[in-house]
């Protein structure tokens, strides 16, 4: 079993679709995904908790196969033995320790007592509670809580790992602590999909993306190659500064700059249609405008735009 | 390969265990952290504590010895009792009958017509006449007839002039006729010469003396006699008359008094007519058992209390409780608190991801749920089930400190209720399983169904719609765990009945109802522990395919 296993790809969905009734909450997808951390992208409602349910054995395809190591996981329960599932709840066992929960749930395994509560706190060292792990879950605050949900999907060594959402809700440090444990288990070569509505968070875990959106698969591959693709097209940046128009003066000359704004007191607008090359030019504009700047925000480096941009990629090949 | 495979039936085997192990006490401490478990719980014992304090209060109370028979009573306050008045066939409405009291024996009578007018003599006289008298007992009691001369308070003047016959006296009274004579109509006790008128009549006798017997104390009427059985018939003729009243061993041979006897039918001492006089007549069954006893009169009416009325009340309260307290309440509500929720609760509350995100098959998961919830309620049922045990059997009648005969009975009410909370556990999980959102109101409605049928059960085991539930073939475990611990019960059974004992055993209790024709126990607790466990087994597969098929959001 392991051995046929081993051959298949860890994640493979073929032509996998999902109603709910009337609604569509996964349109025809089709992916294989094998070896280090892969990203899901797609803002809320894009399918992307359905389609971790489907892989996790809880929803039916409507249509398609999909395949963990080879297995249907609606059928059987075999490929749990190689996946950790961090899902969206929040709820746990609030009376319980960190360990006692990992453990119990490690037990599920297989593992004996002692062998579930020596990995349980191996796990928690791992994801940085080791000196909390005698305390009660419902003392913990959202990023421990978070860090224990993925402590329970590790306790088994698993080869694949899915994340519904591990940095939602997270304080700065915690979502930090958080990342490094992906990036970490993505070094170790297991296959890790992490989800998440924000491109910055998945950008500083992977550059291997999915983007799901509606439903539908919208783009798959590397992460820097869409943003490269992205940049070619109108971008805005967002300046804040003492003396916009001044500024604006020096922008508008500059080559990759096509057009600038107001638009509000103290903010300048550029519009560019070269992100990198703009990027590239700011800085020395910035020293010779001689003006002191408070922020520079690039409001269409998000994942919505991302999208927008993709649709209409789409729309127009 | 070799090595995998030499390890393999052992690994599986220990994984399972581990896995059931990790999801029973998960179980256990989910239950344990919920407060509803503990009120639930706790409610079960104050309920056990109550019936403890019940029987210490009314039943151990009764077996202080009651007159069964109510013949230790003296209505006409003669100071015998109507037990010691029966024995001398006395009436105990009479305060001038009463034992060794003067009997009457007629000697001559004179009627309308007779030809000899005149006798003389000192007796006992009834009548009417004239007395010559030469002695008159004016403190005369007897009364054979009524009523009795006043010889004091009543006596005149007799109309002068006129002869006895144009005239008539009013009975119990006299009147002086002149040359020392009376006329006289009524009883009274004198020596003289009688002579009575044409158309008269009179009767005399004698009165024997009266002896004093000393009348018994009334205890002796209240526990005087005892059933005999020994446990093992042997006749079919058992008891026998120990305190005489139906011998009636001082019974006046002249006595033409009627009485009635226990039963309040006409007295009979071979009322059962099996030609032996005063016994007790058993009939049996082809398999030994005891279906009719006949008794005659006044025979083993009145055991001793604490021998047969404790101990039938004992009886009667441990099985009460166990079907009443333990099948029907306990089995029913422990289930509807602890089992709904077992899968459901973790649906609602979002944790179910976590469990079902191993390795483990959902059908497993159900079992494994079940089997933590039946370790708290079963170990809490077998506890409380020994306890009760434990506390009756010390309170309970008997000469050893503890009655080891009651703990195979509390035993097995533990057993069936476990079986219960097995069926009721699958079923009312099933139902939440299919409707989390309805299935409470549809297991309640169930619960009520069981009640009621649980009631008919007790009540008549044989209505076959009682044996569309649950509690029906739990129960029928306790009557016939019942039957093998305590051979004796249908005996005590028809005791009651036959001597109009009220015990109440014949309310709780009934021969088992489904032995296929062999009225034998083990078959129906065989019969009844198959049901059960088809059920519960058949509601765990429905429950288990549906889980199966069921998408988690």
């Amino acid at each position: 079993m392991n051995e046929i296993g081993n051959k298949s790809p860890s994640v493979m969905l073929d032509h996998v679709s999902k109603w709910y009734g009337e609604v569509i909450g996964l349109n025809d997808i089709s992916l294989a995904i094998e070896g280090g951390v892969t990203g899901i992208l797609g803002p809320n409602g894009a399918g992307k908790s359905t389609l971790f349910k489907i892989l996790m054995g809880r929803l039916k395809p409507s249509q398609g196969a999909v395949r963990l190591f080879g297995i249907d996981p609606w059928k059987s329960t075999t490929p749990y033995r190689r996946i950790g599932y961090v899902s969206e709840s929040e709820r746990m066992y609030d009376w319980m320790t960190s360990l006692d929960f990992i453990s119990t749930l490690a037990r599920l395994h297989g593992m004996s007592r002692e062998e579930a509560v020596e990995r349980s706190k191996h796990v928690l060292n791992f994801v940085g509670l080791g000196d909390v792990y005698y305390k009660e879950i419902g003392k913990y605050s959202k990023g421990m809580r978070q860090r224990v949900k993925i402590a329970h999907a590790l306790v088994h060594n698993p080869d694949l790992i899915i994340l519904d959402e591990p940095l939602h809700g997270c304080d700065p440090i915690a979502r930090t602590s958080i990342m490094n444990v992906i990036r970490e288990l993505g070094l170790q070569g297991k296959t890790v999909l992490v989800s998440s509505h924000i491109l910055e968070e998945i950008e500083r875990i992977t550059e291997q993306i999915v983007i799901l959106n509606n439903g539908k698969l919208l783009a798959i591959g590397n992460l820097h190659a869409i943003r490269d693709l992205l940049d070619q097209h109108p971008h805005r940046i967002l300046i804040n500064c003492e003396n916009p128009r001044d500024l604006a003066g020096l922008f508008i000359a500059s080559e990759p700059v096509y057009g600038v704004r107001f638009p509000d007191k103290g903010q300048l607008e550029i519009h560019t249609n070269n992100l990198s090359a703009a990027h590239d030019a700011l800085p020395s504009l910035i020293v010779k405008s001689n003006q002191k700047i408070t922020s520079i925000e690039n409001p269409d480096d998000n994942l919505d735009s991302l999208i927008g941009y993709l649709i209409g990629g789409i729309n127009h090949g | 390969m070799d090595k995998k495979g030499l390890s393999l039936k052992e690994s599986v085997w220990s994984q399972l265990d581990r896995k059931a192990g990790a999801i029973i006490e998960l179980t256990i401490r989910q239950l344990r952290h919920r407060l509803s478990t503990w009120v639930v719980l706790g409610v079960g014992v104050l309920i056990m504590l109550l019936l403890l304090a019940f029987y210490v209060d009314s039943v151990r109370d009764g077996f202080e010895s009651i007159d069964n028979d109510g013949d230790s009573v003296d209505e006409d306050e003669d100071g015998y009792p109507l037990g010691q008045e029966i024995k001398y066939g006395h009436s105990d409405f009479d305060s001038s009958q009463y034992p060794g009291v003067g009997k009457y024996i007629p000697v001559g009578e004179i009627d309308g017509n007779d030809l000899l007018r005149n006798t003389s003599g000192n007796y006992s006289w009834f009548g009417q006449g004239i007395l010559d008298p030469v002695w008159i007992n004016m403190n005369y009691t007897g009364n054979e007839w009524d009523p009795i001369i006043n010889w004091q308070d009543e006596i005149n003047n007799c109309p002068e002039g006129e002869a006895f016959t144009d005239w008539a006296l009013e009975y119990g009274s006299a009147c002086i006729y002149g040359n020392g004579k009376y006329v006289f109509a009524g009883e009274f006790q004198a020596s003289g010469s009688v002579e009575v008128p044409m158309g008269y009549f009179l009767a005399w006798g004698i009165y024997t003396d009266s002896f004093y017997v000393e009348p018994d104390p009334i205890s002796m009427y209240i526990d005087e006699d005892d059933i005999n059985w020994d446990g093992i018939l042997l006749q079919s003729s058992q008891g026998f008359d120990d305190d005489g009243d139906c011998t009636r061993e001082n019974w006046s041979e002249d006595s033409d008094w009627i009485y009635v006897d226990d039963s309040g039918e006409v007295f009979d001492n071979d009322k059962n007519g099996n030609g032996i006089i005063c016994d007790v007549q058993w009939i049996l069954d082809g398999e030994g058992n005891v279906i009719e006893i006949n008794k005659d009169s006044n025979v083993d009416e009145d055991p001793i209390d604490e021998k047969f009325m404790g101990e039938s009340s004992h009886r009667t309260f441990i099985i009460g409780v166990g079907k009443m307290a333990f099948v029907i309440l306990l089995g029913l509500f422990l289930p509807l608190f602890l089992s709904l929720g077992l899968i459901r609760d973790e649906t609602e509350n979002g944790t179910l991801h976590y469990l079902l995100s191993k390795p483990i098959h959902r059908g497993e998961f159900i079992i494994y749920r079940l089997l933590g919830y039946l370790t708290v309620t079963g170990t809490y049922i077998l506890f409380l089930s020994l306890f009760m045990g434990l506390f009756s059997s010390l309170l309970g009648p008997g000469e050893n400190i503890i009655r080891l005969s009651d703990m195979p009975i509390w035993l097995g009410i533990g057993f069936a209720t476990i079986l219960v909370l097995c069926a009721y556990g699958a079923l009312f999980n099933t139902l939440a399983l299919i409707s989390p959102k309805y299935g409470i109101y549809v297991c309640i409605s169930i619960g009520v169904w069981e009640f009621v049928m649980g009631i008919l059960t007790i009540a008549n085991p044989n209505w076959t719609i009682s044996a569309i539930s649950i509690n029906h073939w739990a129960l029928q475990i306790i009557d016939s765990i019942v039957l093998i611990a305590w051979p004796d019960t249908l005996q005590l059974q028809q005791m009651s009945l036959a001597f109009n004992l009220e015990t109440g055993l014949d309310i709780f209790w009934k021969p088992p109802a489904h032995t296929l024709g062999t009225s034998n126990p083990l078959v129906s607790i065989f019969i009844s522990i198959i049901m059960l466990s088809l059920f519960t087994v058949s509601m765990l597969g429905i429950g288990q395919s549906i889980f199966k098929n069921r998408e988690i959001m």
